[in-house]
């Protein structure tokens, strides 16, 4: 048996503002307030070996954030969950974990595509739907990224795979989009924003799913077997 | 927290300092009976929260089921500004109610520059800044901490303040407060029983008295009244209750890591040095109880550091044992430990070698003086000799970057003590080159900071020098450490100029701050932050000669502002130790050589206590 854990977990609205450095520092203390038995890097000051998928921005929900945590004895799934859920600080939660078979692909190279839920306060459907579909005629949206290395042109268009629901919720618009995420393509957030029209600061945004997206079949990196999806 | 935040929080930078739900906050329910305390401290939550009184304010008074305890930090000037736009008011981070709503706001009172932000603080909650425009429904604004010993220029702001060791008083407050709200009497008759609790200080019942502009006197206003105020101390720290549980935050803080205490009080008699006179006599805590207290944190929090603090951490009896058992105890896990506060001439290189974190970090050693001289006036008791030994110890062991504090404008400084600073780093430059067995290149910093003349020390008496003169010092050691493999790093002189004015400042000096507060000085720590020609503004517009209070020389005879606020040394010792230092004549250490009669163990049942002594009896 693996001793890697991997684990879905939800990122709530009361950690919704930590960054990923702080999201990073407080598993790492609810694993030691947990006990349970991680494997320490070597050195000076050891850490436990942990990897993550890929950050979550500040502010944004998840309710599918990756782990994998490398443990030194074998722990049932069922009983790190328990373990850990019990130490973990308000807002995070274990949503389901399994044992990463040997020679299974990391969490960064076996995801490229996210799903996203836009909660827009003040759009209506309609627009949404329109805009979008008048975006697809366009040959590019290009825009411009700052990057480490200075800015860029990027056409946002080939990143969005597609919207599979724009849904009325009362008096708020919830739109689900999937796009491109990883370090080969990648949409951000405030990307979406500007392609869609809203405000970032006012939307809600989670994310609803990581996947490794081949052709059009979306398959998440634990768990089940995933869905097929084409924009039509 | 309160919700009203929430939609200004993706607009601010570091939003996880407003945001509440960390592991051990307590969130008590607020029901009528219940003493409610807010614990504010006069900065960002990042400084806040590396604070160990309030960690130990905060489980003490959540400890009781008659009281509860929140938090609140200052908002920095990004959310402060949106709060003002839209009219938030400051609130508490665990309920986020109104700053307003609870019983007491206390404030701790670490250094002169956070004096700006407790104002601003109370005008965020919307709590009438003057004690006198307070009324029945506003909550009773108090302080401690080391500036209680002259709180003077803050005496118009708060209601009462506390001298000394809070963890004994701060039961006395809540049971009287409790009772007198419930049997729903006046504020001022709350303040006149408060007034009465030893170490419980009421500035506006008392009354300075000026002629010719200068202090004469004060005097309280009814005859039951002490006419000095001594501070709180416990003898035993073994007896003082403290926190198994931290609040650990998410947002990275200063001090974010297990803290445990393991001595209080330094007697080794800087001359300049407040908080070596003030936390008097020297009490150690019991290396099993200390044990058990990093077991409780490391297992409630999950911090990977276990930091021993106090003044002077090398100096506690049993360091090398405790060191030991912690590093054998933690270190599978990940878990390091640190001693913040390693003195050069306690130093035992084979301590810091136990500790492999230091390693990376460099070793800092404060001379603060470039001459055996200064040294010998100040009563820094190393010689040239111990620094040499040590230094070289060091770069032997492997260490490769060294820090050196010193201090510049000293009382009785020459050229030649400026020099002094220069030729050690060099001197610890060139035996890295012939010591060193690191495969780096030594390194030396030199960090250098301008003398404050602080209240309740041997150097009250002495003015500052001015800021030109502190400015042309730096520049000539600037001059002077230009050289490959030294780096050099500054205090703004600005602030050591209001840490003097205000540290050895009157009630008079409350106008000043106000009107500064009013022109929009704030965070006056930060550097970017120091809005020094507001600040000269205010005194000339309440015509206060700033550069009277920090400069002057004071003569021993005139009487001082804060002389009713006592920390239990007496001010014949401090007198004695002016005149043993302008003779450069050193004191000893009581813990090991004679009692220099400092007052604290006549004046108050305690004594040093050191942990073989007290496992003897
Ligand atoms: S009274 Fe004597 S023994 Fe006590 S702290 Fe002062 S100098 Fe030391």
């Amino acid at each position: 048996m693996s001793k890697t854990m991997r684990f879905q977990f939800r990122k709530g609205p009361e950690v919704r503002f930590l960054s990923h450095l702080d999201l990073v520092r407080a598993m790492e203390r609810a694993v030691r307030r947990a006990g349970l038995p991680m494997a320490y890097s070597e050195g000076f000051s050891p850490r436990p070996i942990m990897s993550y998928s890929f950050a979550l921005p500040v502010g944004v929900l998840s309710e599918a954030e990756y782990a994998d945590f490398r443990l030194t004895e074998e722990l049932e799934p069922a009983e790190f969950m328990e373990l850990f859920n019990r130490h973990l600080p308000p807002g995070f939660r274990v949503l389901q974990a399994a044992h990463l078979p040997q020679g299974a692909p990391s969490l960064m190279s076996g995801i490229n595509a996210a799903l996203w839920k836009l909660h827009l306060p003040v759009a209506a459907r309609e627009e949404i739907q329109e805009r979008w579909r008048r975006l697809q005629a366009e040959d590019s949206f290009v825009v411009e990224r700052q990057t480490k290395k200075g800015t860029r042109q990027v056409d946002l268009l080939p990143l969005v795979y597609g919207l599979p629901a724009v849904l009325e919720t009362g008096d708020a618009v919830e739109v689900h989009c999937l796009a491109a995420l990883g370090s080969e393509a990648n949409l951000r957030v405030e990307e979406l924003a500007l392609l869609l029209g809203f405000n970032p600061a006012e939307a809600l945004v989670t994310r609803m799913g990581q996947f490794k997206k081949e052709g059009s079949h979306y398959r998440p990196p634990l768990g089940n077997r995933g869905f097929t999806w084409t924009e039509s | 927290m309160d919700q009203r935040l929430v939609p200004l929080l993706p607009l601010v930078t570091k939003p996880a300092r407003y945001t509440n739900h960390e592991v051990n906050a307590q969130h008590k329910e607020w029901s009528e009976d219940r003493v409610k305390m807010a614990l504010a401290f006069p900065d960002i939550y990042d400084v806040g929260m590396g604070h160990l009184g309030f960690k130990i304010l905060y489980a003490i008074i959540n400890g009781r089921s008659d009281a509860l305890a929140e938090r609140v930090y200052a908002p920095w000037v990004d959310m402060q500004k949106l709060m003002e736009e839209r009219g938030i008011p400051l609130t508490s981070l665990e309920s986020g109610r109104d700053l307003a709503s609870f019983d007491l706001v206390g404030f701790t009172l670490q250094h002169e520059l956070s004096y700006t932000n407790i104002l601003k603080m109370l005008d965020l909650a919307g709590i009438p800044r003057r004690t006198s425009a307070r009324d029945e429904g506003d909550p009773l604004v108090l302080a401690g901490g080391p500036c209680a010993f002259n709180v003077e220029p803050l005496a118009d702001f708060l209601d009462f303040v506390v001298l000394g060791e809070g963890e004994e008083v701060i039961h006395e407050i809540l049971d009287l407060v409790k009772e007198k709200k419930q049997q729903g009497i006046s504020r001022k008759e709350i303040l006149r029983e408060l007034a009465r609790v030893p170490g419980v200080y009421v500035p506006s019942f008392y009354q300075p008295i000026y002629a010719g502009g200068t202090f004469q006197r004060i005097e309280p206003l009814y005859p039951d009244l002490p006419a000095q105020i001594d501070k709180r101390v416990a003898p035993d720290l073994g007896a003082l209750p403290f926190p198994e549980e931290f609040v650990v935050p998410f947002a990275e803080v200063v001090h974010d890591r297990t803290m445990v205490e393991i001595l209080r009080g330094c007697t080794r008699g800087c001359r300049f040095c407040q908080a070596g006179m003030i936390y008097r006599p020297v009490r150690e805590r019991d290396p099993e109880l200390l044990k058990e207290q990093v077991a409780k944190i490391v297992a409630s929090t999950g911090y990977d550091e276990i930091s021993l603090s106090s003044l002077s951490s090398g100096d506690y009896t049993q360091i090398r044992s405790l060191v030991k058992d912690l590093i054998d105890a933690y270190q599978g896990c990940g878990v390091s430990v640190s001693l913040p506060s390693l003195r050069l001439d306690s130093f035992a290189v084979e301590l810091a070698q136990d500790i492999q974190k230091a390693r990376k970090t460099g070793l800092t050693f404060a001379p603060e003086a470039g001459t055996q001289r200064l040294r010998d006036v100040i009563n820094k008791n190393v010689s040239d000799q111990d620094l040499k030994e040590v230094v070289q110890a060091a770069f032997q062991a492997g260490w490769h970057r060294i820090k050196l504090y010193f201090m510049i404008g000293l009382p009785t400084e020459t050229e030649e003590d400026l020099d002094g600073i220069a030729d050690l780093a060099h001197k610890v430059l060139s035996w890295g080159r012939e010591f060193r067995t690191s495969r780096k290149r030594p390194e030396v910093t030199v960090s250098v900071s301008s003398f404050v003349p602080k209240p309740h020390t041997p150097f009250q008496w002495v003015g500052q020098d001015s800021l030109e003169l502190l400015t042309s010092k730096q520049n000539y050691l600037m001059e002077r450490l230009r050289h490959p493999g030294i780096q050099f790093s500054l205090h703004q002189v600005e602030h050591s100029f209001l840490e003097a004015v205000f540290s050895r400042g009157d009630r008079r000096l409350g106008a000043a701050l106000e009107r500064a507060v009013d022109l929009g000085c704030q965070f006056d720590s930060w550097g970017d932050q120091l809005r020094f020609d507001l600040w000269l503004q205010a005194f000339k517009d309440t015509g206060i000669d700033a550069v009277h209070y920090a400069q002057r020389d004071i003569d021993p005879a005139e009487a001082l502002p804060w002389s009713h606020l006592s920390p239990g040394v007496d001010a014949e010792f401090l007198l004695r130790e002016w005149n043993l230092a302008r003779q450069g004549v050193p004191t000893a250490d009581c813990r090991w050589d004679l009692c220099s009669r400092c007052g604290v163990c006549f004046n108050y049942p305690v004594a040093n206590r050191l942990v073989e002594a007290s496992r003897g009896e």
